[in-house]
């Protein structure tokens, strides 16, 4: 699909909590940027309203817009305010409470005050039927369909607006899930119903179950959300076609997303790592960490040999926890592929405070957008990161958002002062640099997370720093990391809804196989990849792709008879015959001894426990144009101004510059760069230049 | 601050050391090879200082806390004076610093300008070690001789040199010595890592200052918990409690008595007066002692309290020789995990008469082991072991959770699909059970039974469970739960079973376990009846017992509360009751109900 034909300009709009940041491209890299307020009550509202702006703004009209690319929280949110659809689910007899009992596992250690989340779905709206397929696939014990119905009944009479449908083993036969979920059709047609094999035809019986309850859970709202989004479009007569951004970070249209809401749930971040990857491969380089910090929470992600790093499980609805890469169960089990990211709860708005021990302790807590920092001047008596950041002299008072934002910098040094420098008997800077780099500190945990915890080496990386804080960051964090050059793309606070231009469609498909690699049927592993790569093309082609637009990609995950976990390895194109199987396994083995530092010998028996295949579709123009030209003209130059840089330096009168005049000659720090949408520090240690392609580059 | 450093540098250390802990763990999830490891997490990670003083743990295993430190002294003991660099030292024996034989520790001396600066250290459960029975785990060995390898410190590298000798003993003594070997292996790559990012701490702030800040981050823990206790009332608070016996001398009870002594800002955990040790693999060493105390007793302090030897210095752990709590030689204790689990439940209910408001009563006692072993007609052995425990008891101000590990051991249960797709065992149940967690103000969790059918010619079907015979405690007038129960056969045979028995079922026979029923808190008289309404609703509560436990009368047709009757009920049974005194633990609710009758 490549939107409506002479249109040229893509647009990306991604919702947050506080902010819908919308960025037009065209082909030929002119580039408009919007950021407006968030309509919360309904989110489609202000996308539309932001074109229209941005159309009056700009003279372009709504026939130029040749597709509308979007990342959405409203899954997740759904999720974390338990707002999805009053949803029942159907179960195998002696098994009522998987969703519940879940794997037993807590997030917390040492505290009798932890509290699971609830379950999506109560228990008596939990119903089970007496049926049974055994492990092998054999029916042990025939459903009757006249029990059905009444499990049926009992969910409609108490008017659930889906039904979920998960039985045991049933990714080995779907029979008895099939006559369900037909049961529920003909009771109450256009009823919302999810079945297992459907959503997810994989064994372990929570995650199945979790995943299908999710789905049938957010269907409704979705479905909800993108009536309204493409209600609210037509009525601005803008009828090009709308791609979601998923969690995985490849594109699906809002049909398929209506279909399996699932893969949108951790949209929202997905843009900024595929537009770093993209970016990256542009750039030349292989291995970068892409560090995305915004108001509340700072995310990092892996892009390696120019790939995106990718998990095949995640949890959603948690919360951040640091350190909760240990220790799972503060969420909702979600199995579906999805970016590796690690999150912080730390922002601009992370409150500042003292433990018991008289520690200074930065976040999770956040001040949020109201009543935000004690600098806003709305009420705010908490000091936070931004506090800290101004009255180190690197945040413009005057000229927040372009000078949209006016700031308090006494209030801000005065909360500082009283709440954290005094009672550890500090000056108000020192306390303030410490906040700073205690933030940097929590920070590095997270991109050590995805990097050195995985025996990756950050120092042979470079740091992609974008978000309203990224830059800001960035620079003194790399230097503890090891890392010696970031690159700041231009527009860096609207960077993720950037990144959903430079993305590609992809649908990913899996399936249960569990046999012993040696003793596999051929015949029949080759039917079931190719009955997924069917449905994929049937999907692509649905959506416009044809021919050599479509990209068929297969992997496979294994492990060794008895192990838990499995790697995912490449296979072959074509069809598999007994070298292709001999391929797999030796490229298990590499992977086992990559991850693990070892691998058995060629006796030890391999295990392939699942079968995946990734759709692509992809897109005739280019991702990312030579050059991007924004349209916003910059500020006001602004004059020199006093900045803290540590202990050892302290006051320096730093130069503020406009990202124009940067250029290919690195300059030495200390400097200020400011932007409409984002500030960034490069401390007297580091060098900055401007690329060919606009991207501040700094050496550290 | 004791001396003048800035705390900012500080902080920052305190940081890194830490996540140095935690990335060891990590590592250690991320290349260990077996399902005990990585779903149970039964392993933990530690950095320790250079004369053996832990200074950091990694987030894992409560279970484990206080045992590196007892390990590496034992290390110190023998090595001492005979230290190089590129030494790596192992260890297993609970007579010589380890605690159960699965347990193996490695540790790794770090040297920096010339000396000794510190340890990493790791402690991992693997999946054999040897002995009378697969998995090393059997509840009714009754000497340590039976239990398998015992390895005492020893070097299992020299000045970088593998110890050969010691590689293929292991080897010719272990069931599956390719997994024991790959997670040997992930132990050495976490202690190598917290090696190379250490040196690099090092390297930035000096050996000399890297070790005051190390003493620094113990003396903060110290002042961190020294402080909380201040803050906890002075008194002596005792507990006792009862397992059902060892599964050896049947019927015996085994008795658990703690008597905690709080002044200022310092706190003892004695055991004495807990029963002598016994022929049943449940012994403790003192090391797994400490742990159920310091977590009992961490579990009441406020978070963020870092876990190292200045956590330990204001907690006191003392127990007899000989006696169940602190065992010697011959005892086995391959099992003891269910004594520890008791334990920490045992410390709950000493602090639970210091700190009404802040303890649970009773959880489900823990760790049911359920293992079935035997052959495939082709000869080929199978081996399933269930690890489950999974509900807590009623909390002064919320229902107990249900469906959630116990909080000394946070493991994971196994998927329902993936034993049936690799054991000869069909799950023909998984599920919560309606009244049989205690009553109370807040009621203790659901509990749930599994149910297993067996689908070869024949196995040995061995368990380990308890709480049948003495039941878990409701506190502050909240009812006692149900007893666990084992059956074979129910419905048809209905063989009720001990607590714990070996026994050998045959194909077709199926095998249920209950787990006991967590206790209540406050009085069910107490409990506001829209909660009850919910129970109904959700089928965790009868009508009929929403009645008799708690006063409250539900219309069932329209899902509401009949008020009228409610009141009445109540007022009724409270008119009976007047002269009652608050009981603070209760093991038996006829205890409540026949005084209620005077």
């Amino acid at each position: 699909m490549d939107g409506r034909a002479g249109s040229s300009f893509r647009v990306g709009v991604d919702i947050g909590g506080t902010f819908t940041d919308i960025v037009l491209m065209s082909d030929d890299g002119a580039l408009h940027t919007k950021k407006i307020a968030s309509s919360v009550d309904d989110y489609a509202r202000a996308i539309a309203e932001g074109l229209a702006e941005t159309f009056a703004e700009t003279g372009l009209g709504s026939d130029d817009v040749a597709e509308i690319r979007h990342g959405t929280t409203v899954g997740s949110n759904a999720i974390l305010e338990r707002k999805g659809a009053r949803t029942g689910l159907i179960g195998t007899k002696g098994f009522r409470d998987i969703l519940d009992i879940r794997t037993l596992r807590m997030p917390r250690l040492y505290d009798l005050r932890w509290e699971k989340p609830a379950p999506l779905v109560e228990r008596y709206l939990r119903v089970t039927v007496d049926e049974r397929i055994d492990a092998q696939g054999r029916v042990q014990r025939p459903l009757d369909p006249s029990e059905a119905e009444a499990a049926v009944r009992r969910l409609l009479q108490e008017k659930v607006e889906a039904i979920a449908i998960c039985l045991l083993n049933s990714f080995t036969n779907a029979a008895h899930e099939r006559i369900i979920r037909d049961i529920v059709a003909r009771m109450a047609p256009g009823l919302t119903v999810c079945s297992s094999f459907e959503v997810l035809p994989e064994i372990k019986e929570y995650e199945r179950t979790s995943t299908t309850v999710i789905n049938a859970y957010l269907k409704p709202v979705v479905h909800r959300y993108l009536r309204s989004l493409r209600d609210n479009l037509d009525k601005s007569k803008i009828n090009a076609p709308v791609l979601l951004m998923q969690s995985n970070g490849g594109l699906t249209t809002d049909r398929a997303a209506a279909e399996l809401p699932i893969h949108i749930v951790e949209s929202g971040p997905a843009g900024g790592v595929i537009g770093s990857q993209v970016l990256a491969r542009a750039m030349g380089l292989g291995h970068v960490i892409s560090f995305d910090m915004g108001g509340t929470t700072a995310k990092a992600s892996l892009i390696e040999a120019g790939e995106v790093t990718r998990v095949h499980e995640c949890e959603v609805g948690g919360g951040v926890i640091v350190g909760s890469r240990l220790l799972t169960g503060a969420g909702y089990t979600l199995k579906v592929p999805a970016i590796d990211l690690a999150e912080v709860g730390a922002g601009g708005g992370s409150l500042l405070w003292l433990d018991a021990g008289g520690s200074l302790r930065v976040g999770p807590r956040s001040a949020g957008a109201s009543p935000g920092p004690v600098c806003y001047d709305q009420g705010g008596k908490e000091p936070t990161i931004t506090d800290a950041n101004v009255l180190l002299g690197y945040i413009n008072p005057g000229y927040l958002v372009g000078g949209g934002l006016r700031l308090n910098a006494d209030k801000a040094r005065e909360a500082v002062r009283e709440k954290i420098a005094k009672p550890m008997g500090l000056s108000v800077e020192h306390a303030a640099h410490g906040a700073h780099q205690i933030a940097a500190a929590n920070m590095i945990r997270a991109i050590k997370s995805v990097s050195t915890e995985r025996g990756r080496d950050p120092r042979q990386y470079t740091m992609m720093a974008f978000g309203g804080n990224g830059p800001l960051f960035a620079a003194g964090m790399a230097e503890s990391l090891g890392i010696k050059r970031i690159v700041v793309p231009p527009v860096p606070g609207l960077f993720s809804s950037f990144g959903l231009l430079c993305a590609e469609v992809e649908h990913h498909y899996s399936r249960t196989f569990r046999r012993l690699l040696k003793q596999v049927d051929l015949a029949e592993l080759n039917a079931a990849w190719n009955h997924m790569a069917d449905e994929a093309r049937r999907q692509l082609t649905d959506e416009g792709f044809i021919g050599d637009a479509q990209r068929i990609g297969r992997t496979a995950s294994l492990h060794y008879q008895g192990q838990t976990y499995e790697l995912n390895v490449p296979v072959p194109d074509g069809p598999i015959d007994q070298a292709a199987v001999a391929t797999i396994a030796e490229a298990f083995g590499r992977e086992h001894e990559r991850t693990y530092g070892h691998r058995a010998g060629p006796e030890e028996p391999v295990e392939l426990i699942t079968i995946l295949v990734t759709g692509h579709g992809l897109s005739r123009r280019a991702r990312l144009p030579e050059q991007t030209r924004p349209s916003r003209a910059e500020g006001a130059r602004q004059p020199a101004r006093k900045a803290y840089f540590g202990a050892k330096v302290e006051w320096l009168e730093t130069p503020v510059l406009r990202r124009s005049e940067l250029d290919a000659m690195p300059r030495q720090g200390p400097m200020i760069i400011e932007e409409y949408d984002a500030t960034c520090v490069v401390p007297p240690t580091a060098r900055a230049s401007l690329d060919s392609r606009g991207n501040i580059v700094i050496e550290v | 601050m004791g001396e003048a450093r800035d705390p900012i540098t500080f902080e920052l250390f305190k940081n890194a050391i830490f996540s140095i802990a935690d990335e060891m763990a990590l590592t250690i999830v991320r290349t260990s090879y077996s399902g005990v490891i990585k779903d149970n997490m039964d392993f933990s990670t530690a950095f320790c200082d250079a004369n053996g003083k832990l200074v950091a743990q990694g987030l894992t295993l409560p279970g484990h806390l206080g045992s590196i430190p007892t390990a590496l002294e034992a290390v110190m003991r023998r090595y001492g004076a005979d230290m190089q660099p590129g030494d790596v030292f192992t260890l297993n024996d609970p007579f010589e610093g380890g605690m159960h034989l699965p347990d193996i520790f490695v540790f790794r001396p770090i040297y920096a300008e010339g000396r000794r600066v510190a340890f990493s250290a790791t402690v991992c459960h693997h999946t054999d070690v040897g002995g009378r029975v697969p998995g090393s785990n059997a509840s009714d060995s009754t000497e340590i001789y039976q239990e398998g390898l015992r390895i005492p410190p020893m070097k299992l590298y020299a000045a970088g040199v593998r110890n050969e000798t010691l590689f293929s003993l292991i080897e010719r003594n272990v069931r599956l010595p390719v997994r024991v070997f790959g997670d040997l292996r992930a132990q050495l790559a976490a202690c190598h890592i917290a090696e190379g990012q250490f040196l690099e701490l090092v390297a930035r702030y000096g050996a000399d200052e890297t070790e005051a800040m190390m003493r620094e981050v113990i003396d903060y823990a110290e002042r961190l918990t020294r402080a909380a206790l201040r803050d906890l009332p002075d008194g002596t608070y005792s507990f006792e409690d009862f397992l059902d016996d060892d599964g050896i001398e049947l019927g015996k009870p085994i008795r658990l008595f703690v008597t905690l002594h709080k002044k200022g800002d310092g706190i003892v955990a004695d055991w004495t007066g807990t029963s002598p040790q016994v022929k049943g693999a449940i012994n403790n060493t003192l090391s797994f002692t400490k742990a159920a105390s310091y977590t009992a007793i961490r579990s009441v302090l406020p978070e963020g309290i870092p876990n190292n030897e200045g956590v330990f210095r204001a907690i006191e752990v003392k127990a007899p020789p000989g006696t169940i709590a602190n065992a010697v030689l011959p005892a086995a204790c391959a099992a003891r995990g269910l004594t520890g689990l008791r334990m920490t439940d045992c410390c709950f209910g000493a602090l639970a008469m210091m700190l009404p408001d802040r303890v649970f009563a009773a959880s489900d006692g823990g760790a049911t082991c359920i293992t079935i072993g035997g052959y495939y007609a082709d000869r080929k052995p199978f081996i399933y072991a269930d690890f489950t425990s999974g509900t807590w008891g009623g909390r002064p101000w919320a229902d107990g959770l249900e469906g959630n590990a116990h909080i000394f051991a946070n493991l994971a249960s196994h998927s329902v699909e993936i034993t049936e797709a690799e054991q000869p065992i069909q799950i023909l149940g998984y599920e919560f059970m309606a009244d049989r967690g205690g009553p109370g103000k807040y009621r203790g969790g659901a509990p749930f039974y599994r149910e297993y059918r067996f689908m070869e010619g024949e196995a040995i079907l061995q368990v380990r469970s308890d709480r049948r015979y003495r039941r878990c405690f409701g506190l502050y007038g909240g009812w006692p739960g149900r007893p666990s129960m084992n059956t074979v056969n129910p419905g048809t045979e209905d063989r009720i079973l001990p607590s714990k028995f070996t026994t050998m079922i045959k194909r077709d026979d199926i095998f249920r376990h209950e787990i006991a029923g967590p206790g209540g808190w406050g009085d069910p008289l107490e409990r506001e009846p829209a909660r009850v309404l919910r129970d109904v609703r959700n089928e965790l509560v009868t009508p009929e017992a929403a009645q008799r436990d708690y006063g409250v009368v539900i219309d069932t047709a329209a899902w509401v509360v009949d008020e009228l009757a409610t009141r009445r009920e109540r007022e009724r049974r409270l008119a009976g009751r007047k002269a009652v005194p608050a009981m603070a633990v209760v093991w038996d609710e006829a205890s409540v109900l026949g005084l209620a009758a005077e």
